[in-house]
């Protein structure tokens, strides 16, 4: 009975990661079209990779959005751990409404939002930039990054920092040597989901960002008028591959590693 | 805790620090007179990369081109301050309301020069008397975009909209100007309505109308009707619609005999312009006929140039009337104005139709 | 803190307000926009939103559930990989991936053929509600499987081969272990499908024909083409009281069954 449930289980989750990578698929082959819209397909071609490379605007539209995500997910995964641990470990007054404080901008709409920090940076007389986008994409992804740690960390056993703590470790030595291994899935989860959301966001960014400071989802959005063209799914795909790519390094070096350590061990 | 925090915060400040070393490269240094840099915020697809281009080639000052996609998140941005924006391009209602908010300055008609080359339906129009604020770059028309393959005949009238014929292939924008359009027209009345009951009658039109739409689409409307998807859609001339236009022979975008409607985008000077000298050459440069030109052989969009005729270089964009309406199209057509005080019956009728 | 709160304060304060003409913000105080709310047409967008939102989360959940489940029962350094897996397709640009959807669903496309094939006849599944859903679904789950995992990721594995150790099947191992267990994540991530996805705005226009009024939506109208933020504020704001409301009965609810068990 479990190892048949377990099956199902894992049967339905490779559905899922099937189902996540349908549209995926589509948007790849759609990049080798050599039609100008990404609906018809007129014959293969590989004209939108030698233009991709060559859009210097589109390049540093990407690079503006990397350094964001980035940086705002770093952001959101700091803060959110100090924050969870705070909230988990230390029965503080107000703790609640720290928390409700945090979650706070996740109930409210993106729009909303936006013009909302609009008028706290014009109040504030801070200029708009990079920061303000980082600044805005943050308040985003810190409900994300706080809970997922938050979640991580109540699941601990509470008593193992205590453990530390009386065997002699510092806070840091603590950190490092305990929570860090312990949370470390939890920390990657924060920071994929926070660089995720930040990667893609349109509406934040068209009101916190200043001058030049265009991300590659709002250069996109600006592309309907005229059409999305292939361009686009090329860079998607590269994007893909890129990170499949480095995956795979990665994972055969580990894998490698295991296996050494099997054969050690044997 | 008080180291965690320690780390928090050297981490936060490095990252900050990085940050806005970043912001600061992009956007530059300041500039005041004698300006070297120009900061444009332009609707998405409507200056072309060539014009700026060829501006930044001849005058040396580097141009930054933001894109927004409404009026609104346009206006918001300049609402708030300190926006660093020089040029904007508000379309006809919004130039209006940019006025009112004093968020654009008076334009010294003594700087500029080219005028005389705008056609001259653009020319002291009523939503800008004598261009005090603004100068026109662009225009075209909101009408009906038809597959003739779908419909079977010619369609010349907002009439076809509500016919229970074409129930479940009709598509209207997205959005509530532009419906009302039909809405009002197709009962005889003025597109740019302030009267309650007017407004009210066209709102009961456009509730009727809704089990008959497949949807409303601003986004991909031009396709759904190419494909044959949809038979008609209300439609936004412009470059996407004017291309399945031209690639299908069987598709048609009129206005229709009630009228229709004109918009027009124009270039302002934003009130706390940092570099308004670079801006008065901007104005200059898109009044030269070669440039303004450009909007339409790059951009596939009607320059309001009427001197530009003849530097357009492809004679079926000037044939195509999802770019340029023929005039006798034009004869009933209106510019959409800001409805002021009668924005609220509009907001609460297309609440109405939109929950219905 | 002072940046998630100060933003908060503004809504607050603009919620009160009127918008001037010029549809900029006037300086007054007056619940005129919370009185306009009580109209019924607003009540059907918030009730239809509301239906929405869950059927999405609730979905959401339980695909979630599965993949938290899956990636917890791998090795150890396979996991973030799996991780990431589920990520990568959200780097993708959400309106390419949108349209791609659209051209899979659509007349022609690859599902209707397979549907024909297995001889399920429809035209185009888009607009449809399933198509909706369907894209819902697909933008969340990372959403919910990410706090899932977290949670699981931390539950010490011995408990649970303890527990069919003493003879509990599948389910009871799962409904009165790993779920109890799991809690703080699956709270979050209920919180992170459920509450965003009563803002989206973009797919139901593109996949569902935009002919349903969504709370999202409805506050984008605002914000925008009436230019009224004053009641685009106060619509948020009843949103953000109802929200709070209820998660302070799920707080409650918790609280009390913590206490049972404890």
């Amino acid at each position: 009975m479990n190892s048949v449930m377990d099956r199902v289980v894992a049967w339905v989750a490779r559905l899922v990661f099937v189902f996540l990578y349908v549209p995926i698929v589509a948007v790849i082959v759609y990049s080798f079209n050599a039609s100008q819209t990404t609906s018809t397909w007129g014959g293969f071609s590989l004209q939108w990779y030698s233009e991709l490379l060559t859009d210097g605007a589109l390049l540093q539209t990407l690079r503006t959005s990397l350094v964001i995500g980035i940086s705002a997910a770093v952001l959101a995964t700091v803060i959110g751990f100090l924050a969870a641990l705070g909230l988990s470990r230390y029965r503080v007054r107000g703790q609640r409404f720290v928390l409700g404080a945090i979650l706070l901008p996740l109930i409210v709409p993106e729009i909303v939002l936006g013009a909302a920090l609009l008028s706290v940076y014009s109040f504030a007389e801070i200029k708009l930039s990079l920061l303000t986008i980082v600044l805005g994409h943050l308040v985003i992804t810190l409900p994300l990054a706080t809970l997922i740690i938050l979640g991580a960390l109540s699941s601990l056993d509470p008593t193992l920092p205590e453990a530390a703590a009386d065997l002699g470790a510092n806070p840091w030595q603590t950190f490092s040597r305990v929570l860090f291994p312990l949370t470390r899935s939890a920390l990657l989860a924060s920071f994929l989901l926070s660089f995720t959301t930040s990667f893609s966001n349109i509406v934040i960014s068209t009101f916190t960002g200043g001058v030049g400071s265009t991300t590659l989802p709002l250069r996109v959005y600006s592309l309907l008028k005229t059409g999305i063209t292939p361009e686009i799914n090329a860079l998607g795909a590269l994007l893909i591959l890129l990170t499949v790519a480095i995956v795979a390094a990665v994972g055969l070096r580990q894998m490698r590693r295991i296996l050494a350590g099997t054969t050690a061990g044997s | 805790m008080k180291r965690y925090g320690w780390i928090a915060l050297t981490a936060t400040a490095a990252l900050a620090l990085s940050a806005c070393a970043g912001g600061d490269a992009g956007s530059g240094s300041e500039g005041g007179e004698g300006s070297t840099e120009l900061n444009i915020y332009a609707w998405a697809g409507e200056v072309p990369d060539g014009v700026v281009e060829a501006f930044e080639e001849e005058t040396g000052i580097s141009v930054t081109v933001d894109t927004f996609d409404s009026n609104e998140t346009m206006m918001s941005k300049l609402a708030a301050g300190g926006s660093g924006y020089d040029i904007v391009q508000p379309s006809q209602y919004a130039v209006q309301l940019l006025i009112g908010q004093e968020l654009v300055q008076e334009i010294d008609h003594s700087k500029l020069e080219g005028m005389e080359n705008l056609t001259e339906k653009f020319v002291d129009p009523e939503f800008d008397p004598n261009n005090a604020y603004s100068v026109p770059w662009v225009w075209g028309t909101t009408g009906l975009l038809y597959n003739e393959d779908c419909t079977g005949e010619e369609i010349t009238s907002w009439s076809s909209m509500i016919d229970p014929k074409y129930a479940g292939k009709i598509y209207m924008l997205d959005n509530m100007l532009a419906s009302y359009i039909v809405g009002l027209q197709v009962n005889g009345l003025p597109a740019t309505s302030t009267d309650e009951d007017e407004i009210a009658q066209a709102t009961q039109t456009l509730i009727d109308q809704k089990p008959l739409l497949a949807g409303y689409n601003s986004t991909n409307y031009y396709d759904l009707v190419a494909s044959g998807d949809a038979c008609m859609s209300l439609a936004w001339g412009g470059a996407s619609v004017a291309k399945v236009v031209a690639d299908n022979p069987n598709v048609h975008y009129i206005l229709p005999e009630e009228g229709g409607t004109i918009w027009t985008d124009s270039f302002a000077i934003t009130a706390d312009a940092p570099h308004v000298d670079a801006a008065y050459e901007w104005l200059n440069f898109t009044l030269r006929p070669e440039i303004a030109a450009l909007a339409t052989n790059e951009g596939s969009l009607a320059t309001t140039n009427a001197a530009a005729a003849e530097h357009i270089t492809d004679e079926a964009l000037l044939e195509n009337p999802a770019i340029f309406a023929p005039d006798e199209m034009l004869t009933n057509s209106e510019f959409i104005v800001d409805p002021g005080e009668a924005m609220s019956f509009y907001q609460d009728g297309w609440t109405r139709v939109k929950a219905s | 803190m002072l940046l998630a709160v100060a933003p908060i304060l503004v809504i607050a304060r603009n919620s009160a307000a009127k918008a001037d003409v010029f549809g900029g913000v006037t300086d007054v105080w007056t619940f005129d926009n919370y009185v306009a709310l009580a109209d019924p047409v607003y009540a059907k967008t918030l009730g239809y939103s509301l239906g929405l939102a869950a059927l999405t989360t609730i979905f959401c959940l339980v695909l979630g559930y599965a993949v938290s489940h899956y990636i917890v029962s791998r090795p150890a350094s396979r996991q973030p990989v799996l991780l990431l897996l589920l990520i990568i397709p959200f780097w993708t640009d959400f309106l390419v991936r949108t349209f791609a959807w659209i051209s899979l669903l659509g007349r022609g496309g690859p599902v209707l053929g397979f549907l024909d094939l297995i001889g399920v006849q429809a035209t185009s599944l888009v607009p449809s509600q399933t198509a909706v859903i369907l894209a819902m679904i697909y933008s969340f789950l990372p959403t919910a499987v990410f706090p899932i995992y977290a949670a699981m990721r931390g539950i010490d594995p011995s408990v649970r081969e303890a527990a069919s150790d003493l003879g509990a099947d599948w389910w009871q191992t799962h409904f009165r272990i790993v779920v109890p267990l799991s809690i703080p994540g699956i709270v979050a991530a209920v919180l992170l499908t459920f509450v965003p996805s009563l803002g989206v705005f973009v797919i139901p226009v593109l996949l569902g024909g935009g002919k349903d009024l969504l709370v999202g939506n409805l506050i984008v109208t605002l914000y925008t083409e009436f230019r009224n933020q004053p009641m685009g504020a106060a619509l948020s704001m009843v949103l953000l009281g109802l929200m709070l409301l209820s998660l302070v009965a799920a707080a409650l609810v918790l609280r009390a069954r913590g206490r049972r068990t404890a």
